[in-house]
């Protein structure tokens, strides 16, 4: 069970402290009397709080770091009012978080690519590249930085990556000054973002998202505000369904930051998940995770049902196959006129009719072959795939890390989730169809795996969904030298397209768990 | 390297890696968000992007790790940022279970 900073783990319901407590605290007078203390020049300024900027994960693991090795006294109610306002105040602006968003939405598989070499081998070989990426300093807080990290981590040097080279003159002379041109505090971005408008965020939402494993699914999110002394806090309900049919019915919170930065807590069918979306106008986008499981998430993409413009957030399933009758769910906000398909497609059937979602049975010609968006009134968008053979499939996510976890240690299992993405091919070229169902299985990667018996060890996928479970974590005496239950697996989907049987691979390795796990990984 | 014989299975990875002309490609893979790029050795994957050169069970050498800080973002460091780490777990193939995730739960 991991610690929690202030005393035993509260209740769900108040998971994120007390809004209203959060809102009574002065936190001007909170910094004077417990930051100053140690971060305070001799004009009464916090000059190294005051040169940065950090989106509400980063400050967290500022704050949480202070708590935890600098014996900073908090309650969790005086840490969260603090995140909110250091991450309102001296934020990024969404266009400054847009190109890491995968590490705030905990999308773990992504593989991070930059055009430095050198900031990769310098800063994204121990942790993300996103950590760096998502922070705004000066020059001298840049360079503090390296000192920071001279001083914390002092075997730095001596690694991989490090003790081939002179690392504290490179790491001072070219990393900080670069950083500090390319992630500079008084960027103009934010003097913008500062004085923009903000979104409301009170009302009724759309939401259409995917669920690896489950499938798609649309809801309506009611957001009500908690009052004056509660700012930018927001209680919500999720009133929705699966497209297999369940329901999905959801109550919980949430708190904006930076005026954008969506973080909510929410119960959903009885599984505790969390929302880390950004607001974009009437609309907004992100994702949504199981809160102690955050492989398993959904893509997540709203728009206001109540004063936005009338838009098209999807259309579920994303593909007609040529011929098939087929039920079509179309999520957005105002769709109240005219459905309007491609030429080809014709509406056999208005199964259901509201502003957020209409769904229709519908049937594909062979001149329709192609993706086109579909119109509903004024409201143009989604995807939509007309297909006669599918040409190939391939595995989602290509790469995958799962970990082993449980058996009676604190880190739980991570899981893999894959799906099959099917393309067919059109006068056009080739185009993406859509998630298709496929038959899972696992293989040893190469011959190092099949030696190790890798397969009889790391873990089992389910064949209907690819959901692959790892095993157990601790030393396995059953493995040589009694070794952890990792794995290198080919991850093999196959389908039938067009008569012809498809396939793709893709690669998942199974690991040792990590015990250090912040926000921003 | 001609003097030089591999006498276990890490070292005859390296031989062979050396041999295609790969270790430059492999050190370069591996930058998936929050796993570390520092392989020698690695924590999730080795040099070679597998898991057969790891250093496993990885808990038989866990404290030898740890202490000089060799994954900080991945395993506590015990010399400087989480002292008391492992305090309540003197052997770590026997006592990993009581080892605690270090970021607090619900802190936001």
């Amino acid at each position: 069970m991991a610690r929690t900073l202030g005393g035993a783990l509260a209740a769900f319901a108040l998971a994120s402290g007390s809004a209203q407590a959060q809102g009574r605290i002065n936190i001007p007078n909170l910094m004077a009397e417990r930051c100053s203390i140690c971060h305070t020049d001799d004009l009464g300024r916090l000059p190294r709080i005051q040169a940065q900027r950090k989106t509400p994960e980063g400050w967290l693991m500022t704050v949480v770091r202070m708590q935890r090795m600098h014996k900073l006294n908090l309650t969790d109610d005086e840490r969260r009012a603090l995140v909110k306002h250091l991450a309102d105040t001296q934020g990024l602006a969404p266009m400054e978080s847009a190109a890491a968003r995968y590490a705030l939405e905990r999308r773990l598989n992504t593989v991070e690519s930059f055009k430095s070499e050198q900031f990769t081998q310098m800063c994204a070989r121990c942790h993300s590249g996103a950590r760096v990426v998502l922070q705004r300093r000066t020059a001298t807080e840049w360079e503090r930085l390296v000192h920071f990290h001279l001083a914390q981590f002092p075997t730095l040097e001596y690694q991989a990556l490090g003790r081939d080279r002179g690392w504290l003159r490179l790491a001072l002379d070219e990393i900080a000054p670069a950083l500090a041109k390319d992630y500079a505090y008084g960027d103009d971005a934010w003097q913008k973002w500062k004085q923009s408008a903000r979104a409301p965020v009170a009302g009724q939402w759309s939401l259409s998202g995917h669920l690896p494993g489950k499938g798609d699914f649309n809801a309506t999110m009611s957001v009500t505000t908690k009052g004056k002394d509660a700012r930018d806090h927001y209680a919500l309900t999720l009133d929705g369904r699966y497209a297999d049919g369940e329901k999905l019915i959801g109550r919980g919170a949430a708190v904006i930051y930076t005026g954008y930065e969506w973080r909510g807590k929410v119960e959903i069918n009885g599984v505790e998940m969390r929302q880390v979306f950004a607001i974009d106008g009437d609309t907004l986008k992100g994702r949504m995770f199981v809160a102690d499981h955050d492989e398993i998430g959904a893509d997540v993409a709203a728009a206001r049902l109540d004063g936005g413009a009338g838009r098209i957030l999807a259309v579920q399933p994303s593909y007609l196959k040529i011929g098939e009758k087929a039920r079509l769910t179309i999520v957005g906000s105002g769709l109240d006129g005219e459905i309007a398909f491609p030429a080809g497609v014709k509406a056999l059937k208005i199964i259901e009719r509201a502003p957020g979602r209409v769904v229709v049975e519908a049937l594909a010609g062979r001149r329709a072959l192609g993706t086109h968006t579909v119109r509903v009134g004024s409201a143009e968008g989604g995807e939509l795939a007309v297909f006669d053979k599918l040409a190939r499939i391939e595995v989602t996510p290509p790469y995958a890390i799962a970990r082993v976890g449980g058996n009676g240690g604190d880190a739980p299992k991570v899981e893999a989730r894959f799906e099959a993405l099917a393309w067919a091919n059109g006068p056009q070229g080739e185009y993406k169809v859509g998630f298709v169902p496929a038959k899972w299985s696992v293989s040893p990667f190469n011959e190092d795996a099949k030696r190790d018996r890798d397969l009889a060890f790391a873990g089992v996928i389910e064949a209907g969904s690819g959901v692959f479970t790892p095993n157990n974590a601790g030393p396995n005496p059953l493995r040589h030298l009694m070794t952890n239950n990792a794995g290198n697996l080919a991850v093999i989907a196959e389908t039938t397209g067009g008569g012809k049987k498809l396939s793709a691979r893709g690669q998942l390795i199974v690991t040792v768990q990590r015990w250090v796990d912040p926000p921003i990984p | 390297m001609k003097h030089l014989k591999a006498l276990n299975q890490k070292a005859r990875l390296l031989d062979k890696a050396v041999a295609e002309d790969a270790v430059e490609e492999v050190v370069a893979m591996s930058t998936v968000a929050g796993c570390t790029a520092t392989v020698d050795p690695g924590w999730e994957v080795d040099a070679f992007g597998g898991v057969a050169g790891l250093c496993q069970p990885m808990e038989a050498d866990l404290y030898g790790c740890a202490d000089p800080c060799w994954w900080p973002a991945q395993v506590p460091d015990t010399i400087i940022s989480y002292p008391d780490w492992n305090k309540d777990a003197p052997a770590a193939d026997k006592d990993w279970r009581k080892l605690d995730s270090v970021f607090p739960k619900d802190a936001l």
